[in-house]
């Protein structure tokens, strides 16, 4: 399971510096084009920019949660013991969960909706942007059972000094 | 249900998630579900298209941009270029190195848009420099922690460009207002570096030949034009702010890739990784703002706290007061960009009714919200700085107080005196106001 979820998280990596290279393209047509004949100034370039940016947008908000890396506000004091600091991190896991499941569950009605809307310049089926939503509840929800079963230990731990 | 009842579930289980350490991208977005199943009226997919159409959004395209033209100026060894130029123009003063520290973010704070970048960048240059030479590690930390706040407020700042996007006020009208209040706040803090150097007996380096200077100047040139490409495209209206981003990238590709040759596959490939993990945590909390901005508007909470506020019977130069006062203060407990989207458009009608210009109004909330960067507990750069130099926060705090102190007579005189940052766009781009 582990195994699986790295290597997961690694193909979410490399997606996601694949489209932040792609995104460039776009916007570079978008100013050629309007200062040179070089190419036709084609009217999806802005579209297809913003629907990569949503993209890279949740894909990074997945990668985030694997490496905690989202912001967090720091003001309780030191735990005292390991106990005590994994009781703290299931907190705050169980808390992105239930975000998760909102993201899942409501998504896939979001996605549900998109397949009847096309988008407007471009013509792109919109259930291929808003299932970036569901797909982050889901993915979320996979790397939260890594990290709470981390907690899960860290609780039942005897160890009197937190690693931390 | 009634303002109140809103404001105090949305606000209270917010406050309740911060406290236990729930991310506040997270604890924005988990405030709002209670609202959403208590109302019949309300159906729970909107927070996600809420979010959707925060993020749908041309102009928020600039905010990875200028992470990778910084990233990638970076890598390219741009900063030790600057140090050479600032060592080269402001190194004889007393207090050499901490000068220097001030200058290089300046310089900097013109190619990047966002202030951890510099801090890092600058602060793991100049605090070992800083600390060979005899400066005290608290003063050496808390000056790069506080020039490097410069970043959010000299153009280009992804703080004015949310600003902007977000309130429909015109970008390149932003960033020519900061130029002026980033340049004074350089002056500043050169200022106190002064009589930091005189009280604490700092180091004085020799004075640089002309030759020396030239040609330091000739080697950061080509990154010195940076700010001037991104400002000058704006204003004369070659592009788009999202447009000038993408420049700024393409430019320091070329920069850091054919001329410098510093930039190979390895790194292009980590700045791209770089630049859109960081934007894509800080962009995801826009999502969940808005969507609680989103509810507070519906429930008319703005409108009730603007009439609440307007009771007092407030002039412009006390809703200037009110604004910097509220952004100071959630400044220091949340990031800057969820804070704008909830404070900022809350107090925008107040600001509006009171006749305050938007380009002031959004001045003094970016330089309020500069503070937040380096005041704990949620102090970004100070955070930065302080693991940079090995010192715990609490030892570097007095230095950063004393530091913060010029920065904050600046902020009073940006809301008696308008002008200072409203002539600049006013002489060079009359029609951006």
């Amino acid at each position: 399971m582990k195994s699986f979820i790295d290597r997961y998280c690694r193909f979410l990596r490399v997606l996601l510096t694949l489209l932040m290279c792609f995104i460039i393209v776009p916007v570079s047509i978008q100013i050629i084009s309007r200062y040179t004949g070089l190419i036709p100034r084609y009217i999806w370039t802005e579209e297809v920019a913003r629907f990569c940016f949503v993209w890279i947008v949740m894909i990074g908000a997945m990668i985030a949660v694997y490496d905690d890396a989202h912001f967090d506000v720091d003001l309780l004091p030191q735990a005292k013991t390991q106990r005590s600091q994994g009781i703290r991190n299931l907190v705050v896991h169980v808390a992105i969960g239930i975000m998760a499941l909102f993201f899942s569950y409501y998504g896939i009605k979001f996605a549900q909706l998109g397949f009847m809307q096309s988008s407007e310049m471009s013509g792109i089926n919109m259930a291929s942007i808003y299932i970036a939503f569901p797909l982050a509840g889901f993915s979320w929800l996979l790397f939260l059972i890594e990290k709470i079963s981390d907690d899960l230990k860290l609780i039942k731990s005897r160890e009197l000094k937190p690693t931390l | 249900m009634n303002p109140g009842e809103v404001s105090f579930i949305l606000f209270g289980s917010f406050a309740l998630l911060i406290v236990l350490r729930v991310p506040v991208s997270f604890a924005l977005g988990l405030a709002c579900i209670p609202i959403f199943i208590l109302d019949p009226r309300m159906t729970p997919i909107v927070l996600l298209q809420e979010m959707w159409k925060s993020y749908n959004a041309f102009i928020l395209l600039a905010v990875p941009f200028f992470l990778l033209a910084a990233n990638l100026m970076n890598a390219s060894g741009i900063t030790e270029r600057l140090v050479n130029l600032a060592r080269a123009s402001v190194g004889h003063l007393p207090g050499g190195l901490g000068h220097i520290n001030v200058m290089v973010s300046m310089l900097f704070a013109g190619i990047s848009g966002s202030s951890t970048a510099d801090a890092a960048g600058i602060g793991s240059l100049m605090i070992p420099a800083m600390k060979k030479q005899g400066y005290d590690t608290s003063f050496s930390v808390a000056i790069t922690a506080c020039s490097s706040v410069m970043g959010v407020i000299i153009p280009p700042s992804i703080l004015m460009i949310v600003w902007g996007g977000l309130m429909s006020i015109s970008i390149g009208g932003l960033f020519l207002a900061g130029i002026v209040p980033g340049f004074l706040m350089a002056l500043f803090m050169m200022g106190t570096v002064y009589i930091y150097a005189k009280i604490r007996n700092y180091p004085i380096s020799e004075r640089s030949s002309l030759r020396e200077f030239g040609n330091a100047l000739s080697k950061a040139v080509l990154a010195l034009v940076t700010p001037a490409i991104i400002v000058g495209g704006i204003i004369l209206g070659f592009f788009t702010p999202t447009e000038a981003s993408v420049v700024a990238v393409l430019y320091s590709t070329i920069l850091g890739g054919l001329i410098y040759r510093k930039i190979g596959f390895r790194e292009f490939e980590k700045s791209l990784y770089d630049s859109a993990s960081l934007a894509s945590v800080s962009l995801f909390c826009i999502g969940t703002a808005s969507a609680f901005g989103w509810l507070l508007a519906y429930y008319r909470v703005p409108h009730e706290f603007v009439g609440f506020l307007g009771s007092f019977g407030t002039g412009p130069i006390t809703t200037g007061f009110i604004v910097a006062f509220a952004f100071l203060a959630i400044g220091m407990f949340i990031d800057a960009i969820p804070a704008i989207i909830i404070l900022g458009t809350m107090l925008l009608p107040l600001a509006e009714k009171v006749g305050m210009h938007p380009i002031q109004f959004a001045i003094i909330g970016v330089i309020s919200l500069a503070f937040g960067l380096v005041t704990p507990p949620y102090g970004l750069c100070l955070l930065i700085s302080c693991s940079l130099g090995g010192i715990k926060v609490v030892h570097v705090l007095k230095d950063v107080i004393i530091i913060l102190i010029p920065m904050l007579i600046l902020l009073i005189l940006v809301i008696l005196f308008p002008e200072i940052i409203l002539f600049l766009p006013r002489w060079l781009a009359p029609g951006l106001l």
